[in-house]
């Protein structure tokens, strides 16, 4: 029997890249429109500097990181913070499944970096759904 | 003759995800860096700071920082401190629409008007506070900022002493008041002066110390004691450059 | 010398290995014994942003000095990668398949692009930028770039 009730997701929200924000907005239509009871957002910085909801969150749900890139800073501080990453999802590697949603923009992504964000979120839907089904995770 | 670095003001943004205000942080910082003073800026991705990334940690050790939060959490300014240093400058997006009036800012991913205005009401905000950092003077009869900036030499310059940690960035401790105190720029300075045969006199440091103080924070009851550590530091250089004979 | 030269702008540092020559563009080529690796620098890997996608020619191919000999594709740039040097191509690196991330990740090293045996490597390396007049090129590039925003 399945005991996780909430899936916790983590985007990077890196401000140097078009990736930091793709991995933003798709977390933004997970919690807001896709999966809104099944799903919780823990903001990185507060998890990392200590905020006691963000480790209790952490601690009790299962998380999803959405990185932009390969240095997959959101996975690793996540881990770091007590938790415990069930499955990765790096922009670039999603990018490459999806070649012609080319993301531009980070105040403003351009159509090409909705898509590709809208993309994202269904894939990460559907893994909340298989984490709360009791099937494992991966990297994506 | 070796070239000093540009002085350059890093800019953290929370980006934080639960508040309008996080995201009011990000388009600001994002204004800033690229429209209103994209030479002046240098972006720190607070994901890669948290997690290691040492170039954004060396420059934030080095060079002034402001830190942009949506709250009173201060993440930003706290991880900066944490990993860097102090930030030159704090800014929280709720007292900038306290003060400016505004209504309170709405919407994570599409922000209301209330939002938008924070955004350029924050922006501005840090823009003042990067010409302000920089030493930056604006001439209302000219509308045009006065040049006051110490030139930066046009050929490049052979290996410097540098930090430590790998960035490349020129330092030199010296001790003050019997503490290591590192000095941004110090061995640059040096070469410089040497190179046009500045001696080390009382009245050098002074020059010294002044263009010291562009690159680092020195306490105004603590310049003597600068002026005469600077002054010993730069003869032991000048010694030390000497052709052996 | 060093095993790198090394050049900081704002919180980048841009390294250069120096024991290799280059082109112009930022494309490294290493002889030994009379086989040559080539790849990107770690200037221009940062420049061009993380590598979404990689295609290098076919082993057998014959390049001249100068054909294209890869093309790369970021979020930021396309770009077509002249070869530094002619010869027939003996290996394409396969995780430019998979993983052309490792050109971002280990440029001098795992990130090479192909390897090709030279068909008159002094002549082309005569051709071809040092270690030290390379970075002092690109300590130019990077300043002027800097200059433009």
């Amino acid at each position: 029997m399945n005991q996780h009730k909430k899936v916790v997701i983590v985007p990077c929200s890196g401000i140097g890249k078009t990736y930091g924000t793709v991995s933003r907005e798709a977390a933004y239509e997970v919690i807001e429109d896709l999966r809104a009871e099944q799903a919780q957002l823990v903001a990185l910085s507060l998890l990392v500097l200590g905020d006691d909801d963000a480790r209790s969150a952490v601690g009790q749900y299962p998380a999803i990181a959405i990185d932009g890139c390969k240095l997959a800073c959101a996975s690793k501080m996540v881990e770091e913070s007590g938790g415990h990453v069930v499955q990765e999802y790096a922009v670039l590697d999603v990018y490459r499944r999806y070649r012609q949603f080319k993301p531009r923009g980070i105040a403003e992504l351009n159509e090409g970096g909705q898509k590709l964000a809208h993309a994202l979120a269904e894939e990460v839907a559907a893994s909340v759904d298989e984490l709360l089904a009791g099937e494992g995770g991966q990297d994506a | 003759m070796p070239k000093l670095p540009e002085k350059k003001v890093g800019i953290v943004a929370c980006s934080g995800e639960e508040l309008a205000e996080g995201t009011v942080t990000r388009l600001a910082a994002l204004r800033v860096l690229e429209e209103l003073r994209p030479r002046d800026t240098v972006t720190i991705c607070l994901p890669l700071f948290l997690a290691g990334g040492e170039g954004d940690r060396a420059f934030a050790r080095f060079y002034p920082t402001i830190a942009v939060d949506g709250c009173e959490l201060r993440c930003a300014a706290r991880a900066t401190e944490k990993y860097s240093g102090k930030p030159a400058a704090s800014i929280v997006v709720t007292d900038v629409v306290d003060e400016a009036g505004l209504d309170q800012p709405k919407g994570l991913r599409h922000l209301n008007e209330a939002s938008l205005q924070a955004v350029e009401a924050t922006a501005h905000h840090m823009a003042f506070m990067v010409d302000d950092l920089l030493g930056k003077r604006w001439s209302r009869r000219q509308g045009a900022f006065l040049d006051d900036q110490i030139p930066v030499e046009a050929e490049d310059s052979s290996r410097t002493a540098t930090c430590a940690c790998g960035s490349g960035i020129p330092i030199q401790s010296v001790a003050v008041n019997g503490e290591q105190v590192t000095l941004i720029a110090l061995p640059v300075l040096f070469e410089q002066f040497q190179e046009v045969g500045k001696p080390p006199t009382p009245e050098i440091a002074r020059e010294l110390l002044e263009q010291v103080k562009i690159y680092n924070q020195v306490p105004e009851e603590l310049e003597a004691v600068y002026l005469d550590v600077l002054r010993q530091e730069y003869a032991n250089f000048c010694i030390e450059k000497e052709p052996v004979k | 010398m060093s095993e790198y030269l090394k050049y900081t702008l704002d919180k980048f540092t841009f390294q250069v290995a120096t024991n290799r020559y280059y082109n112009a563009d930022g494309v490294w080529a290493k002889e030994e014994d009379g086989q040559v690796s080539i790849g990107l620098s770690d200037f221009l890997q940062q420049r061009s942003g993380d590598i979404a996608f990689a295609d290098v020619v076919e082993p057998g191919t014959d390049l001249g000095f100068g054909d294209e000999m890869a093309s790369i594709e970021t979020i930021k740039v396309d770009i077509s990668l002249p070869s530094p040097v002619s010869g027939t191509v003996i290996e394409a690196n396969p995780a430019m398949e998979m993983e052309p991330e490792i050109i971002n990740e280990d440029p001098y090293g795992n990130g090479w692009l192909a390897i090709i045996e030279a068909t008159d490597w002094l002549a082309d390396q005569a051709q071809l930028l040092s270690p030290q007049a390379y970075f002092e090129h690109m300590v130019a590039e990077a300043e002027e770039e800097a200059k433009s925003l």
